[in-house]
């Protein structure tokens, strides 16, 4: 990866709004064709960076540079934005509204028709290429404003929240349209709340907390690092043993098993002897790697 | 530049194919002329017969006169001095159809002499106060003794408030009067005709062309247009405001910044709308302009003369540049308020007192046109928010240098880039900043942080 030249860079990126500090110090490298998670949570600082990335405001310090040059007007048409806060005309024909938009992105007129129709067909959408975007479902209008995105061909994507307000199929849906445009080629900047979403699609992370930056890496990597201190279990009786706040850190119950992060200092030998001498009959028993969604908690919470 | 057009084109179609552009393109004309014509033809209505009035004569002089007066309207000059100069500069045809308006709008009476015999004046007061209470009467006058030195009169009435009866009540009994005192001095009638008629004033223009019949008619279009400007602000500032939150109510905005600078993207919005204002108001214009010469036409050839007043073709350039300066200078102001605040509401009332600006402009009218040359017409006239009155009034009173009229322009022209610049600016913080309304201080540090 050293070798390709990467497609975004940040370096230390500094950005205040007044007297709060909305993204400070912040450097990270998107390598080509790669998905990037930019995740975190609420407040964190992600969409402050990603408008410094489409150019919508100017860090106030630190550089960003994107195919190998600094930001300029001809370089936004490069990428394709889905913003979190996203609307379409209310009153104008999805047709039309996409056909401005890519007029906008500067694509070519004659172009831009045989695009929007392969797209509306690609999302179900041909019957509603004549009708007003007011009469379509949000879920529709998401769509409508994904292949707005997505419709002049960007070398770099960059979807804010793309999956909230769908449902299950369409989520499925999405998600296999993200993977074909990364087989194409394209860089893709994802952020997302959801972290088995991320998990399945991304294969770098960042994430930020409280404006900057706490980790990142290959999503393998990450998780490697993170120990295998995670146990999947299946037992009856041996009560109270995994309440122990010696042995176990937090406790996650779904309907017939038991994921616990082992506390520190503890290793998964210790749990199993402990359960085994109160009696429990053990039916499962299994190393897990920790899942991004206890990895993000758990980062989110040392940072306090 | 692709891209401005693209937006230019977006709210120019968007918004001429519209039912709403259609019915207020065709409604337009019909409204203007039910809110010009209907209220004078309105007033010109009184409903009822003739408004009975007794007259109590106390001279014993004046009834016979007072009563004449009354039945044939008089059509004397010297009662109309208070029109004055303005009217009188009006040309011939208007002043005739203003007498016209003013016949419809006299009353005509019925009158009545009540004899004063041996009842005391109290009497006479209790009994037609008991007939106007009854409605049998519609009002009375009691002309005291000694009017003719004195000058006084008493009128009653059911209705005090018709002030257009009261009027005529008091300027027939004042020509009552002077007659009689005319009379007293023996001063024959058609004496006093002649003595009382008025001067006619022609104005001739001197200028770099020479001599030129101006009848004034210059100086009431430019009242004319300074209405068409407001009228235009009017109605479409709202439009230019609604467009430049458009994006933000819809929630668009990130993706158009993504795309385009914001300086553009507002001057694209700007002209958008302004074009689907100037298509509206051409077809007025050109409906209104085929209507006149139509009706000219009409009246010529029944052979009634009409002296179209003379404008020579550069007045209209001028009047054209200028109308274009007053829409654009305060179509951006609603550019720049739309892009302060979140709801179109909100912003219509910001941008009133703004609007209120192209009236001051009005009120310098007046001094420039006594002096259309002192530094103070100079400076209002360069000042964009009053130039389009001021310098159209200086242009037609007495035209000056066309340096200074293309300072004036350039400077407002300046100011309409300048203020969407800013819009521009602070739009594109304030939209960031989520959907709160903006004070000043914040506004003014978006314009420094943008």
């Amino acid at each position: 990866m050293e070798n390709i030249s990467p497609t975004l860079v940040l370096e230390n990126v500094t950005k205040s709004f007044g007297d709060f500090k909305a993204v400070s110090d912040l450097s990270i490298t998107v390598g080509p064709g790669r998905v990037f998670g930019l995740i975190g949570p609420n407040g964190a600082g992600k969409t402050t960076t990603i408008r410094m990335i489409v150019n919508i405001i100017a860090p106030d310090s630190g550089r960003i540079e994107l195919f190998g040059k600094s930001m300029t007007t001809a370089l936004q048409d490069r990428i394709g934005y889905l913003p979190e806060e996203r609307g379409l005309y209310r009153k104008m024909k999805i047709g039309e509204q996409l056909k401005f938009f890519a007029e906008l992105k500067d694509v070519d007129n004659q172009k831009s028709d045989e695009l929007i129709d392969r797209w509306l067909l690609k999302f179900q959408l041909s019957d509603w290429k004549e009708k007003r975007s007011k009469e379509l479902s949000k879920g529709m209008q998401q769509k409508v404003q994904f292949i707005a995105a997505v419709i002049h061909d960007p070398d770099l994507l960059i979807l804010d929240e793309p999956f909230s307000g769908l449902d299950p199929v369409n989520v499925e849906l999405m998600k296999q349209i993200i993977l074909e445009q990364k087989s194409t080629g394209k860089t893709i900047i994802l952020s997302t709340h959801q972290m088995e979403i991320a998990e399945d699609l991304c294969d770098d992370i960042c994430m930020i907390d409280k404006s900057q930056k706490v980790l990142d890496g290959r999503l393998r990597e990450i998780k490697r690092s993170f120990g295998r201190n995670a146990v999947a279990l299946r037992y009856d009786g041996g009560d109270g043993v995994i309440d122990d706040p010696h042995l176990v850190a937090t406790v996650k119950e779904t309907n017939d098993e038991i994921e616990v992060l082992l506390a520190p200092g503890t290793s998964a030998q210790t749990l199993l002897h402990r359960l085994v001498d109160s009696g429990a009959n053990v039916s499962k028993f299994e190393l897990v790697e920790p899942s991004l969604h206890d990895i993000f908690i758990e980062k989110v919470r040392e940072n306090g | 530049m692709k891209k401005f057009l693209a937006v230019v084109k977006r709210e120019y179609v968007q918004r001429v194919r519209t039912k709403f552009f259609v019915v207020a393109t065709v409604l337009g004309p019909v409204m203007m002329v039910l809110f010009t014509v209907a209220p004078a033809f309105m007033a010109g209505i009184k409903a009822g017969g003739p408004t009975r009035v007794a007259v109590v004569d106390q001279s014993g002089k004046l009834y016979q006169r007072f009563e004449e007066a009354l039945l044939n309207s008089r059509d004397e000059e010297t009662e109309r001095d208070q029109q004055g100069a303005a009217a009188a500069q009006v040309n011939s045809n208007q002043q005739e159809r203003m007498k016209q308006a003013g016949k419809l709008g006299e009353a005509n009476f019925d009158v009545e002499q009540i004899e004063v015999g041996n009842n005391s004046l109290d009497q006479i007061k209790a009994q037609l106060n008991e007939r106007v209470r009854k409605g049998q009467l519609d009002a009375y006058v009691i002309i005291p003794e000694n009017i003719l030195s004195d000058g006084k009169a008493e009128f009653y009435g059911r209705n005090t408030g018709d002030i257009f009866t009261r009027e005529t009540v008091k300027s027939r009994l004042s020509s009552a009067v002077r007659d009689e005192r005319l009379a007293a001095e023996h001063i024959a009638q058609n004496v006093v005709k002649e003595i009382n008629r008025r001067v006619e004033l022609t104005s001739t223009r001197v200028s770099e062309r020479g001599e030129e019949k101006d009848s004034g008619s210059g100086f009431y279009m430019v009242f004319g247009f300074g209405f068409l400007i407001y009228l235009s602000v009017l109605l479409y500032g709202q439009v230019v405001l609604g467009a430049v939150i458009e994006e933000k109510e819809t929630r668009i905005a990130e993706i158009l910044f993504s795309s385009m600078r914001s300086f553009p993207l507002m001057m694209g919005k700007l002209i958008g709308v302004s074009l689907v204002a100037l298509t509206q108001l051409t077809i007025w214009v050109l409906t209104f302009v085929a209507f006149s010469l139509f009706g000219v036409g009409m009246l010529a050839a029944r052979g009634v003369p009409i002296n179209l007043p003379h404008i020579p073709p550069i007045m209209f350039a001028y009047f054209g540049l200028y109308f274009l300066l007053g829409y654009f200078i305060y179509a951006t102001v609603y550019a720049l308020i739309g892009s302060m605040v979140t709801t179109t509401q909100e912003g219509g009332q910001l941008a009133m007192p703004v609007v209120l600006m192209l009236v001051a402009g009005f009120y310098f009218a007046f001094p420039i046109i006594r002096s259309p040359n002192s530094s103070m017409a100079f400076w209002a006239s360069m000042f964009p928010f009053f130039a389009p009155i001021t310098m159209l009034v200086r242009i037609v009173t007495e035209t000056p240098p066309l340096w200074q009229i293309a300072l004036s322009l350039a400077i407002g022209f300046t100011t309409v880039v300048f203020l969407i610049w800013l819009a521009s600016r602070i739009y594109r913080v304030g939209m960031l900043m989520t959907g709160k309304k903006a004070s000043i201080p914040e506004v003014w540090r978006w314009v420094r942080q943008a």
